[in-house]
């Protein structure tokens, strides 16, 4: 193969030039390309609620990936009401996420569990940890199943499903809850988490507080579901594997599970009550709950007729004590816009948001951030 | 007496019966390879073209936003990914390149059988199979971790794709080296030239085009990886043109979380972002191609 | 090329010795960039083989060797790597005799059969294969191949069911087969690994002296005698050491491997089920893993390497054996 030499060189180098030339420069102009529509769904309120700091710079935070759609609305919608302050969110795993915040990595860590008892020692010393709660959701139980479409289960059905001790669709167990409907005999196809997880250890924790014994497999990020169980990796995959598997049940967070199209199941609750979850029965939850004074609380397994009862919430961890006065105030800026206007970005993202009295628990301890 | 009657005469000019037919199967068996290696390649190209192709925008490549995965198509871009890999891969390159030429040379030209250069040979074998993942856990303990809030950034990010380069292009221009011929540097050596001198414009020129093209499958290998990145450049959701400072994002990185999520906008946009790191590759490659056909000294 | 030293035949220029004195600045100083080079890389290596010893050093003080051997991992307190390892293993394996004969196939294809103008669109393909990056494989791996070959598997399995070897191999396991499995993890490495092995070797297979090929078919070889008795000897040592850079690579490999193997801690002789390699364990639980948790996700990494040093020894051996037969022309 002949080339022409120079000049086919010159133009590929071209070509490459171009693109990243291109690139570079559209990166340099302020980010003006469509106004997001995000920022539309924002109401009015936005801009009157948050007033644009003085402060600028760049915020990063890391962690669950429960949060991952807040975060990402919340800081879209941010940009218009503070253009000065740049925030950045990587969901890598609430583990991920604290291990960053005691390496002083990132200013915040997105966590859907409070600190546990062996990570105490890896924050370092002198340093407090706040507490900010952020968001509430419900854990969907999805099902595929042809021709049901109204499933009831309580806590020792859904343990004994999880734990492979319910093989079937037409169990005595399940067909006792749910007297009306035609289950086939098929055996049940369990799709659940292979990576660690928030979701997975709520989910536990909710199976270890209301089955009692019928639940043995403990609570952790990662459970040993039995070997029968579908390993997925990612909530969405377990979603897509129930919507593509027929006969298969999973768990999965609601907003995913929507997204998906998938039909979830109504959850005993300790009342007594099926509900369905929704972001008004997430809501109705966490009106029950009283947190600590650090600001952690479970919303598992809530009273309350209408409340749903895998419901699971996430906090944003922050060091009390900042190494600098603009890190505080970047901080308190951005904070107080998620807990103040962005809160209304949760309900059409089938979250919900922080009952009154924890949200201005939290809008309170913000001032506790001081460099 | 001539022993000839009923001896069969035999054709000297084509192998008979058996041979043939060895020598049919085993081209035949050859082609039917070159076949099976197209199948996963035109299946994937046809995957990623047909689910990427909607999302491919002059705003999708240059939008500086990266919208939210709830968000659908048509609001901002992967400009901030395809910044950050153009940014970060270049800069490993630089750092890998030279670097990995200049082992395998002091391996092959200078260090000869003492125990050192084999050592480090070794080594390069070894690393070449160590998790990508591990490579960005040792970035992030020995150089993020120590630089707290300012420790996540596209350098980072490029010194581990440097690591996971260093070994590949280690190896491509050792096996190069191994193979130019040692008259050569003898001829050379016989004019009085000085080791560095046979080296750089007699060795090294020689060897160039596996050298380049090493190197080439090495940064396109870098340019597509996920996992050394995971904890060495954080995310953003817009630009960062400045790789020594501040988290960026990749177009690894973005197809990877994107991709599996339920939100069409982000699978799209996943697909997308597929498209673009393929196409960058191709560009890659193909002027790698260019190089090489103008400085090949050796044809073979 | 005259430069300030007087031509001293008995020291040829460029040699050590004490007359290094007498060798130009530029000489030096490029021996000495040569040697910084290799100094930096080793340093490198050895950093991360040290880090990885130092994080997995927790894991191992509590579980010992005894750890690496048993398969029970239940992520809270115990922690044992022998699934991953045989999965790692098992994987590569799979990977390596999927690729092996396509890759020299082709890698032969292009330097004897097809004429030098026509082997310009094979290289291209290949090279196209290779740039292909891991992600979109096991994107591809998981959304595409999965759901297809799981039928394929299934009546694989039905096939065989019964006939003793077989069964164990190929037929089913707790009564599934399932699209995400060893084989097909082994599968996707096996596309992965073939355009490396394939530049590798043919770089090699090209540099067989003519003499010995037209030799060969001067004696009247067809051109597969030929390259039985006059490529493959020469080439064997630079296609073993292609091959190990490829098991190197397959050994390695996260995001794909992670995708499609299914995540199911297993030990087991059944291909098409689901099971787990070190990679996958590492890049799919270091999320929310801490303490001891993490330190044995790294101590795993550390053991991947101890392995992949095992293999290299042993391939070394064996190059070193056939290459001491055919060097020397």
């Amino acid at each position: 193969m002949q080339f022409r030499g120079k000049q086919v060189v010159a133009a590929s180098g071209a070509v490459a030039a171009a693109i990243a030339l291109a690139a570079c420069s559209s990166s340099s102009s302020s980010s003006s390309s469509a106004p997001s529509s995000a920022a539309a769904s924002t109401p009015a309120a936005a801009s009157t609620s948050a007033s644009a700091s003085t402060a600028s710079g760049t915020i990063s935070g890391a962690g669950s990936t429960f949060q991952t759609n807040f975060q990402q609305g919340v800081i879209s919608a941010f940009k218009s009401v503070d253009s000065g302050i740049t925030v950045n969110y990587n969901p890598v795993g609430s583990g991920t996420g604290r291990s960053d915040l005691y390496a002083n990595t990132v200013l915040y860590a997105g966590s859907d569990s409070a600190i546990p008892a062996k990570e105490a020692g890896k924050v370092p010393a002198g340093k407090t940890v706040l507490y900010f709660p952020v968001q509430i959701g419900p854990i969907a139980i999805a099902y595929n199943v042809s021709g049901v479409s109204d499933l009831k289960l309580d806590a020792t059905v859904l343990a004994g499903i999880f734990s492979g001790k319910i093989t079937t669709w037409n169990d005595p167990a399940i067909k006792a809850l749910n007297t009306g409907a035609s289950l086939p005999s098929s055996s049940i196809n369990l799709e659940v988490r292979s990576d660690s997880s928030g979701t997975t250890a709520n989910f536990s924790q909710y199976l270890v507080d209301a089955a009692g014994s019928s639940w043995t497999l403990g609570t952790s990020s990662i459970i040993s579901f039995p070997k029968s169980a579908h390993a997925n990796s990612g909530g969405s995959a377990v979603a897509a594997a129930v919507k593509a598997t027929s006969d298969s049940i999973g768990y999965v967070d609601f907003s995913t599970a929507t997204a998906t199209s998938l039909t979830s199941a109504s959850i005993k609750n300790s009342a007594g009550d099926y509900v369905a979850p929704s972001s008004a029965s997430a809501a109705a939850a966490s009106t029950h709950v009283t947190p600590k004074a650090d600001l952690t609380f479970l919303t598992v397994d809530e009273p309350g007729a209408t409340s749903y009862p895998i419901t699971y919430q996430s906090w944003d961890l922050v060091y009390a004590k900042q190494p600098n006065a603009n890190d505080a105030a970047l901080l308190q800026a951005y904070l107080g816009y998620l807990l103040g206007a962005g809160q209304s970005l949760l309900t059409p993202l089938n979250l919900a948001p922080l009952p009154a009295s924890i949200d201005a628990a939290a809008k309170a301890q913000l001032s506790k951030i001081t460099s | 007496m001539a022993v000839v009657s009923n001896q069969p005469t035999i054709d000297l000019r084509e192998p008979g019966g058996w041979r043939r037919s060895k020598n049919q199967i085993a081209t035949g068996l050859m082609w039917f390879a070159f076949a099976v290696i197209l199948v996963p390649l035109g299946l994937v190209i046809y995957e990623v073209i047909a689910k990427g192709a909607k999302a491919i925008s002059w705003q999708f490549l240059t939008g500086s936003t990266i919208p939210p995965n709830v968000m659908p198509l048509g609001q901002g871009g992967m400009g901030a990914a395809v910044v950050g890999t153009l940014e970060i891969t270049a800069i490993a390159a630089v750092l890998a390149v030279p670097l990995g030429i200049l082992g395998a040379v002091y391996i092959h030209e200078y260090g000869g059988r003492n125990w050192f250069a084999k050592l480090i040979s070794f080594m390069a074998d070894v690393m070449v199979g160590v998790p990508s993942i591990v490579m960005g856990l040792f970035i992030f303990t020995v150089w993020v971790i120590p630089r707290g809030l300012s420790g996540l950034s596209g350098l980072a990010g490029s010194l581990a794709l440097t690591c996971l380069m260093l070994p590949l292009i280690i190896r491509a221009t050792f096996e190069m080296l191994r193979l130019v011929p040692n008259h050569l540097r003898e001829a050379s050596y016989a004019l009085g030239a000085t080791k560095s001198r046979v080296t750089l414009t007699v060795v090294l020129p020689s060897a160039v085009s596996g050298i380049v093209s090493g190197s080439l499958l090495a940064i396109a290998r870098a340019a597509g990886e996920t996992a050394p990145l995971l904890f060495t450049i954080g995310a953003v959701e817009s630009t960062n043109s400045n790789p020594f400072s501040g988290p960026t994002t990749s177009l690894p990185s973005q197809i990877f979380s994107n991709a599996l999520s339920p939100y069409t906008g982000a699978q799209d946009r996943a697909w997308g972002a597929a498209l673009t790191l393929i196409a960058i590759a191709f560009i890659l490659l193909f002027v790698a191609r260019i190089v090489t056909a103008r400085f090949t000294r050796y044809a073979r | 090329m005259s430069t300030a030293v007087k031509a001293d035949p008995a020291k040829p220029a460029g040699s050590a010795g004490p007359l290094s004195q007498r060798r130009p600045l530029g000489d030096r100083g490029f021996a000495l960039l040569a040697l910084l080079a290799g100094l930096l890389v080793l340093a490198i290596l050895v950093g991360i083989v040290v880090t990885t010893a130092q994080q997995g050093s927790d894991w191992f003080s509590t579980a010992g060797f005894k750890g690496i051997f048993s398969t029970v991992w239940n992520t809270t307190d115990q922690f044992g790597m022998m699934a991953f390892v045989y999965g790692t293993v098992l994987t590569s394996v799979i990977a390596i005799i999927i690729s092996i004969p396509v890759s020299l196939s082709v890698a032969l294809l292009l330097t004897e059969v097809v004429p030098r103008r026509w082997a310009q669109p094979i290289v291209v393909i290949i090279d196209l294969l290779a740039v292909v990056p891991s992600v979109v494989w096991g994107l591809w791996g998981i959304i595409v191949l999965e759901p297809w070959i799981e039928p394929i598997y299934a009546s694989i399995a039905s096939g065989v069911h019964g006939i003793p070897v077989l069964d164990n191999l190929f037929g089913e396991s707790n009564g599934s087969v399932s699209g995400a499995s060893f084989f097909t993890a082994g599968l996707i490495l096996a596309i992965m690994i073939t355009p490396i092995i394939t530049s590798l070797s043919r770089e090699v297979i090209a540099t067989v002296p003519a003499i010995d090929k037209e030799g060969a078919y001067a004696l009247g070889a067809t051109r597969w005698e030929m390259i039985r008795g006059a490529v493959w000897p020469h080439s064997q040592a630079g296609v073993v050491s292609a091959i190990l850079v490829g098991l190197g690579r397959a050994m390695g490999e996260t995001i794909a491997a992670a995708l499609v193997i299914g995540s199911s801690v297993q030990v087991t002789s059944h291909l098409f089920v689901p099971g787990y390699s070190i990679p996958a364990v590492i890049a799919n639980q270091f999320g929310e893993s801490s303490g001891e948790f993490r330190s044995a996700l790294i101590g795993l990494g550390l053991v991947l390497f101890v392995i992949t040093i095992i293999v290299n020894l042993f391939a070394r051996a064996v190059v070193e054996r056939s290459g001491r037969r055919s060097r020397g022309a």
